[in-house]
């Protein structure tokens, strides 16, 4: 008896419900009948559920808060998207030309003889101003269009970003004849060599060898506690690395971890599986075709590339 | 799904961003409701709206349209809050008892107070209280199947198939999760006050 009261209990919530199949409902039914103590569990459990469904106070924010958060919403989706290397260059050198003219204007200021104040003492700002759109517009000119030829293949000439928010460097020994420089660091030559790159860095370095196998030497900073880095290397859940290849287009690689960086840590990644370059350009272009139709800022949202082998802390090295 | 529904989704994978907003709008209070319940945080579940929704304008193409959005809705809001519940309990970073009010506990006592009956105000906001941290009270496991089948109407296939586990793995959690919170309402229940 005790175990078939063990079995209706099972059924109980069930019951009540109305989910049971007719015989299963009908066994219950009888049972209950019969037994006082199952009664008295369909009863009360009857009551809790009814107890759950009317006390329960589910949450619900105010209209202000959904406001604010569709608006950050809307900015975290823009900023999330990962821009070209030489639109981030050309953001950052015309704030530096911004600031730097600032300062020139300010400091010429004050040596100028109050007697010479004249109309184009106001007129200034808008010869600074037209200088920096001329800037703005002529950089990215420059940085797309700068090429050089080099054993008859066209050859992006590398860029330098110099980013506040994400150091990231790729280094390749380019003294050696193969990209072995590479490779020495690999989790099992790891006693050779390592590599040494400074908290101010910002160094990209390319040879024309395909590259094989490398690392890319990230320090993660945040610019303050409530933004992400502006190249979306997200901490929390994914290690974004972005890496831009000779005449191979940009590539994002993305690693999804459990373990958690430490902010302000450099992180050596080394990659794998790049057998050369010009399979990766395939396999990005494949990937763009399978996105066809895709805005561009969908385009370019990480795609996995090629694998992390591993992730090293370069304290430990 | 609905036409309108379906017409923003396809319009989301072709790249149109703009059908996001009205996709945000449709489904922020349920992805904010649960996001909450799971986490029992204001702040986390803030975060896990955002991770949720981003993900939804990441991963839209891979949405098998044969399927029910809100469905596909629910697995990524669960799945994100329990994965950040769980970092968060790894980092020890937070802990559930937070002595900070949050908005969520603000609008819970606010719900607390709106009883009609002056006479029995003070009896329904205790057991308004009660009955909430009751349900608070359970594993996470436990608290999310219960959430997901007795606050949101889902069927045990469906919280399966949000959770990734068997069927009988969410019956065998949600008759664990009833039997405490049985023991936890019996004072009430045996007082009678309903």
């Amino acid at each position: 008896m005790r175990s078939k009261c063990e079995k209706i209990e099972r059924l109980v919530p069930d019951y009540i419900d109305r989910t049971l199949s007719e015989r299963q409902a009908a066994d219950v039914a009888l049972h209950i009948r019969s037994c006082r103590s199952c009664k008295r569990a369909v009863a009360d459990e009857k009551k809790t559920q009814h107890l759950l469904k009317n006390f329960y106070v589910e949450p619900e924010a105010s209209d202000t808060y959904y406001a604010q958060f569709t608006t950050q919403l809307q900015k975290r989706i823009e900023q999330s998207a990962p821009t070209a290397l030489h639109q981030r260059f050309a953001a950052a050198t015309t704030r530096l030309g911004w600031e730097l003219l600032t300062h020139v204007y300010r400091y010429a200021d004050r040596f100028r003889p109050s007697r010479f104040i004249s109309i184009r003492q106001h007129a200034v700002p808008y010869y600074v101003l037209a200088f920096v759109m001329t800037v703005l517009i002529a950089t990215p000119l420059l940085l797309t269009q700068v090429s050089m030829h080099n054993n008859g293949e066209h050859t992006r000439f590398p860029s330098v970003g110099v980013q506040s928010a994400v150091t990231l460097a790729i280094q390749q020994d380019k003294t050696t004849t193969e990209s072995a420089g590479i490779r020495r660091n690999m989790s099992s030559e790891r006693t050779t060599e390592t590599p040494t790159v400074g908290s101010g860095s910002d160094v990209w370095k390319f040879t024309n060898e395909p590259m094989v196998d490398g690392y890319i030497l990230t320090t993660l900073h945040k610019n303050s506690s409530d933004t992400m880095p502006s190249v979306a290397l997200d901490i929390d859940s994914e290690l974004l690395a972005y890496a831009e290849f000779p005449s191979q287009g940009a590539i994002w690689v993305r690693r999804t971890s459990r373990d958690v960086l430490t902010e302000g840590r450099y992180a050596l990644l080394l990659l794998r599986g790049i057998n050369t370059g010009q399979q990766a350009l395939q396999e990005y272009k494949r990937k763009r075709s399978e996105l066809k139709g895709f805005s561009q800022k969908l385009l370019d949202v990480p795609l996995e590339m090629f694998s992390v082998a591993a992730v090293h802390d370069p304290i430990e090295l | 799904m609905d036409r309108t529904e379906t017409l923003l989704i396809a319009d989301l994978c072709e790249g149109d961003e703009t059908a996001l907003a009205p996709l945000v709008e449709r489904y922020k209070r349920m992805v904010y409701r649960l996001a909450v319940q799971i986490t029992k945080n204001h702040a986390d579940a803030d975060d896990v709206m955002q991770e949720t929704f981003i993900k939804v304008y990441r991963s839209i193409h891979t949405f098998r349209r044969d399927a029910a959005f809100e469905t596909w809705l629910y697995r990524i809001t669960v799945n994100e809050a329990l994965n950040f519940v769980k970092r968060r309990e790894r980092r020890r970073e937070c802990t559930l008892e937070t002595t900070v009010e949050t908005e969520y506990e603000a609008t819970a006592r606010h719900h607390a107070q709106l009883a009609n009956d002056p006479h029995t105000q003070a009896e329904k906001s205790e057991l308004r209280q009660y009955v909430t941290e009751a349900v608070n009270s359970l594993s996470l496991k436990h608290r999310t199947v219960v959430i997901l089948h007795e606050f949101e109407g889902l069927t045990h296939a469906e919280i399966a198939s949000i959770l990734n586990c068997s069927e009988g793995t969410v019956r065998s959690r949600l008759h664990h999760a009833r039997k405490k919170l049985r023991t936890l309402l019996k004072p009430y229940v045996d007082a009678g006050v309903i």
